[in-house]
């Protein structure tokens, strides 16, 4: 204990702070009570992580917190090191800024207080996954993040997002599982799933002397791949996304399903150690799979109507850069796998923003709907078009840095002729994704000569919502002119893992 | 941040003025047109001041490392300071058109912001000292420049500047793929070290390199308007508005040509492949320009041809400077010059048409025929370009036209074979004649379709209502643009041997051993064969073919070019839009759906739920569903159950973990 009991805060406040709500929001009488709950608590959250990154980054970044012992050396526990400050501050940052969104997108549907508390405890949630200190902890929250963020996407409790929460919940689970078994099997091998830095060496005996093992390894890629969605398990993401309320499809695609990403970080690099596995079949084939999903998710939202859909299959395609990249094992693949899991978590935040913002305002939710968009809402189809180029790797947003890593990375490892098509897929995917995104700020700013500008009406959304598209966006630029600090971190963690 | 501050200010200042315009614009119009007028003088200024510098011997590095993470630098030297002036000048001149001919148009804040933001992304690639920087500031041009392409909004052109970002993109992309694959292989994307670094690469794995070069010149490509990526010129040209089309044609085709240069002169220098396919492709393009502009029917669709052309052109010497190896001084200093003068060339003559659209909101050749007649200003401006382009001695384009053609007539006197015959060079040289010509054709063409012709209707309103056809700004940039050429032209020893002296650095080319004498027979011999051949095909083709005579001196033109003939409507848009997405939607969709489609047969088949026997059917369903609306319409039952499945879960899992355990 002592001063490192600082570490639940972040993971416990909100939580409570969230059931709390559930509980008394009966009791509030005004929405600006609740707002003032939940903006109270929200940005405590926020600054209680970014805080603690401070006070780890200044003071020593590593820390541990023993929660409980379940036996020896299976315990449930916190710890901070690069990779968890990583995550748990643009988590936090993303997950402050949907939220100050939800505000603004919520005014008009019924149960806003339950949003609200589910949205707090799976914030608080989220960072406890951040901050775990090994795959039983890591489990755990994982699965408390599928359950907690389940009431956000059935939020309506329509048919449709009823069933597609479950659909969600079961994908989820069923990953999670797959992610448990490897866990029960790497224990009865010895080893510990502890992430702290000096491993435990029964790794490479483990894997010498059972085959098993890497088709282990391999199901519990696929298994936290599900959360990542990873070609075959993506079909949750575009059947959630498009029910869900804007906010938490901004918060889905931009955060939750980092958590997948965070998972197989750690299994691989930190529990296994990416030269086990490098140039096996796991690696070919993840690769493989990844590089599939990034030109299937790209090409099934090239031909999507519908916006949020459209930007879900998005989020299947760019998640599988990711993937490709960690998938290479090496710094540069895993630098730039890391920093698209920023880029990508701001550029998606504010996509789905915008199309909160645009079905808000004119409850428009069809791409080709939206022409003479951007003269109605100038900042907000702005903010889109900046972040659409971001996610087309367009300099100098930020996608492109993570692009030209991914790249790097791709040439450099040692995977034959898969070095050559792995950039230029995510190139193809690159045009494609500037095939999806382009039409919409093309349309929406050029109507062409017939546009009757007499009935324009100027519906810029609510400050609420313009705010956090403008700081999402302004981020976005930020990082892809200046990544440097960005860099360092993530060649600081590339250093003490590879 | 090191190096002289000036010159990243020279690339950021355009983007801090284009804010600063668009801002000054929401108060007031007038106000914006100045400011904008300014701001590019401004930079006109300070860049001047730092050439300066660069001829007086000193160098001029800018570097801002972490920038876009590679970092960014820049430096000045006699090339770069030469096409920075003339981005600056060109930008000057067409802003200062720009407020006479946007007068009446919408949305002009827009057109001058991303005037200005085009002329900083310009100054970038221009002054870049690494090819990462130049990819950034590439990247930037081509969508800032988009905007221009759109600017009428009309269905045309929309339709071109669609074709145009679709080639920026995928030309772009095939470019980033090109400089994946070589910092791969050199390590270094730094201009002047590429040489070096190339050496060592070659012995390693030539194919490699050859491949990212081939991938870096088809992007580049793609801006100059190379063949087999051409396809936006002709479209973006004739629609974007005329101060527009004269920086598209006049400087963006020259920062893709330099990027191409960047690479030729550097890794690839003396390389006889890389000389022979840039080469053959200059051929292609110079000649599919050519026989397009000859056939074309729009004013402006012809200069945009034309652009393509002389493009081809510039190509052809790069390919002959490869070719030459270490003796390539005329082939050099003919693309530099050529370069320069196509883009004062094309800064008079789009002027010149943007006269014409802005009086009378026509480019059709039938349309505006016979506008210029008792315009004896415009017929001079225009004039002086036709005659520069056509490469007549007296006008500058006959100076670097006539470097372009001694250094294949050289070529041919080594005895210098291209794909392994001396046959195929003589052919080089007599296309490249032909095309002079052809050259010369079109201009024929376009001057008596304005100056001679008469139109059959309107010939008496053209010429009296439309006596102030401009105001004396417009006048000024005419006069001031068109007054460049014959000087140049007049005077080649003075200015363009100096001009072509400065910019030998960035080549690497090793300084001319002997005069030239232009005005010599041996030269005049090259321009007077093009002349001929020009004139014939002009009485001989085009005044039997594409014109008709409809009454004495009035003739009509007719498009003879077959619609079905191109290569955009074809073969890219159906391609990239149509065949690629549906085949590949089509397989995708089955893994997309695949463990779906799994599931639900597992759920129809395996795991069927049973019906209860003991109530019927229809009371089963009734009954549930009346209990689930019950619930629905309590909102009790979401929160309670799922709190109630959280906590057996966490239960659960914990419980198992300890079993297990």
């Amino acid at each position: 204990m002592g001063e490192n009991t600082f570490l639940v805060l972040p993971v416990l406040m909100p939580v409570l702070a969230g059931g709390l709500l559930l509980a008394v929001q009966k009791h509030l009488r005004s929405r600006r009570a609740l707002l003032g709950y939940f903006l109270t608590f929200l940005i405590l959250h926020g600054g209680l992580t970014i805080l603690l990154g401070i006070w780890c980054l200044t003071e020593g970044e590593y820390r541990y917190l023993q929660l409980w012992q379940l036996m020896d050396g299976v315990s449930i526990a916190l710890h901070t090191d690069r990779l968890s400050l990583l995550f748990a501050l643009f988590m936090a940052a993303v997950w402050t800024l949907a939220g100050i969104f939800a505000v603004g997108y919520m005014r008009k549907e019924e149960r806003e207080g339950t949003f609200y508390a589910w949205y707090l405890m799976a914030g608080g949630v989220l960072t406890g996954l951040d901050l775990s200190a090994n795959m039983v902890t890591l489990y755990l929250f994982y699965e408390m993040m599928s359950l907690s963020t389940l009431p956000l996407v059935l939020h309506t409790l329509k048919k449709e997002a009823i069933m597609a929460g479950l659909k969600y919940l079961f994908y989820s689970a069923g990953g999670a599982f797959a992610g448990l078994f490897g866990i029960i099997y790497l224990f009865g091998k010895g080893i510990l799933c502890d992430f702290s830095p000096d491993r435990t060496q029964n790794i490479q005996a483990a894997a010498q002397s059972d085959p098993v093992f890497y088709v282990v390894i391999f199901l519990m890629i696929l298994g936290f791949g599900v959360k990542a969605g990873m070609f075959p398990f993506h079909g949750w993401l575009p059947t959630a996304h498009p029910v869900a309320p804007a906010p938490a499809s901004a918060v889905l695609s931009g955060v939750i399903t980092k958590a997948g990403v965070l998972a197989i970080v750690r299994l691989i690099y930190f529990v296994v150690g990416a030269e086990v596995i490098k140039g096996t079949w796991v690696q070919y084939a993840w690769l493989i799979l990844a590089l599939i999903t990034v030109f299937m998710g790209s090409m099934m939202a090239y031909r999507e109507p519908l916006m949020k859909k459209r930007f879900a299959y998005s989020t299947v395609s760019q998640l599988a850069y990711i993937m490709a990249g960690l998938s290479l094992l090496n710094f540069y693949g895993l630098a730039g796998a890391l920093s698209h899991v920023v880029f990508h978590s701001l550029i998606k935040n504010a996509l789905f923003a915008v199309a909160g913002a645009i079905i808000c305002q004119t409850g428009k939710t069809k791409v080709s709907e939206l022409r003479g968009i951007g003269k109605e809402m100038p900042v907000t189809i702005w903010c889109f078009t900046l972040a659409a180029l971001g996610l087309i790797g367009i300099p100098p947003f930020a996608g492109f840095i993570s692009k030209w890593y991914l790249a790097a990375g791709a040439l450099q490892a040692e995977i034959g002729v898969l070095r050559w098509i792995a950039p230029a897929v995510l190139l193809l995917s690159a045009l494609l994704t500037a095939g999806y995104l382009l039409p919409i700020t093309i349309h929406g700013f050029l109507p062409g000569k017939a546009y009757d500008y007499g009935s324009l009406k100027k519906r810029e959304p609510s400050l609420w919502m313009v705010l956090p598209i403008v700081i999402l966006t302004a981020g976005i630029a930020y990082f892809g002119i200046w990544p440097g600090g960005l860099m360092e971190l993530l060649t600081a963690i590339g250093k003490s893992i590879l | 941040m090191q190096g002289n501050i000036l010159l990243g200010l020279t690339v950021g200042w355009p983007f801090a003025a284009a804010l600063l315009c668009y801002l000054t614009g929401r108060f007031s119009k007038r106000m914006r047109n100045y400011a904008a007028d300014l701001s590019i003088l401004l930079e006109l200024l300070l860049f001047a001041s730092l050439a300066v510098q660069v001829w007086q011997g000193e160098t001029v590095t800018f570097e801002a490392a972490g920038i876009c993470s590679l970092g960014i630098c820049f430096v000045l030297d006699g090339f770069r300071a030469l096409f920075g002036l003339l981005s600056a000048f060109l930008w000057l001149m067409s802003a200062l058109m720009s407020n006479e001919y946007m007068k009446h148009e919408r949305n002009r804040n827009r057109y001058y912001m991303f005037l200005l933001f085009t002329l900083g992304a310009t100054m970038g690639v221009f002054l870049s000292a690494d090819l990462y920087t130049t990819f950034i500031f590439f990247e930037i041009m081509s969508f800032t420049s988009y905007v221009w392409v759109a600017q009428n909004e009309t269905p045309q052109a929309l339709d071109a500047a669609s074709t145009y970002l679709g080639i920026a993109v995928v030309g772009g992309l095939i470019l980033l793929m090109g400089l994946f694959m070589l910092h791969h292989l050199l390590g270094t994307l730094r201009i002047d070290e590429l040489y070096e670094a190339g050496k060592k690469a070659w012995t390693e794995d030539s194919g490699q390199i050859y491949t990212a070069g081939a991938l870096i010149l088809l992007g580049f490509g793609a801006k100059a308007g190379m063949f087999p990526l051409h396809v936006w010129m002709p479209k973006a040209h004739t629609v974007s508005p005329a101060p527009a089309s004269v920086l598209l044609s006049g400087i963006l085709t020259k920062a893709g040509l330099f990027g191409i240069l960047s690479v030729s002169c550097n890794i690839f220098r003396y390389d006889p492949w890389w000389g022979t396919a840039v080469l053959l492709l200059g051929m292609v393009t110079m000649t599919l320009g050519a026989v397009l502009a000859v056939f074309a029917v729009n004013l402006k669709r012809t200069l945009a041809c034309s652009s393509m052309s002389q493009i081809g052109f510039v190509l052809i010497g790069l390919g002959m400077a490869g070719l030459l190896g270490e003796e390539n001084q005329l082939a050099v200093r003919g693309i530099v010059l050529h370069m320069m003068n196509h883009s004062l060339f094309k800064l008079v003559l789009f002027l010149a048409a943007g006269v014409v659209f802005m009086n009378l909101e026509e480019l059709e050749l039938n349309q505006i025929r016979g506008f210029g007649r008792r315009k004896p200003f415009l017929q001079l401006a225009f004039l002086s370009g036709a005659l520069g382009i056509g490469g007549i001695p007296l006008f500058s384009g006959y100076v670097s036209k006539t470097l372009l053609h001694e250094s294949i007539v050289e070529y041919i006197h080594e005895g210098g074979t291209v794909l392994g015959s001396t046959g195929f060079t003589s052919f080089v040289e007599l296309l490249f004649l032909f095309c002079g010509g052809l050259t010369v054709a079109y201009m024929i063409k376009l001057y008596h379709a304005l100056f001679r012709n008469r139109h059959p209707v309107r010939q008496k309103e053209f010429e009296e209502q439309y006596r102030n056809y401009a105001n004396p700004m417009t006048k000024l940039t005419l006069l001031l643009s068109g007054a460049v050429i014959p000087v140049l032209g007049i005077l080649p020893g003075v200015t363009m041997e100096r001009i072509a002296d400065s910019t030998g650095t960035f080549f690497a080319v090793h300084p001319l051993e002997h005069e030239i004498a232009y005005f010599s027979f041996v030269n005049l011999k090259g321009a007077v064969i093009s002349v001929a051949v020009g004139c014939l095909v002009y009485f001989l083709f085009i005044k039997k073919t594409v014109m008709v005579r409809e009454a004495p001196g009035c003739y009509g033109y007719k498009n003879l070019w077959p619609v079905w003939l191109d290569l955009e409507k074809k073969v890219y848009v159906p391609a990239l839009t149509k065949w690629l997405p549906s085949v590949c939607a089509g397989i995708f969709r089955i893994p997309d759906r695949l463990v779906d489609f799994i599931i639900l047969t597992l759920k129809e088949t395996l795991y069927r739920p049973l019906r209860l026997q003991t109530e019927s059917e229809e009371a089963a369903r009734i009954s549930r569903a009346e209990r689930i609306r019950g619930r629905m319409e309590s909102h009790k039952w979401m929160t309670i159950s799922l709190s109630f499945g959280f906590l057996m879960c966490c239960i659960g899992i914990v419980i198992m973990v300890l079993c297990v355990l």
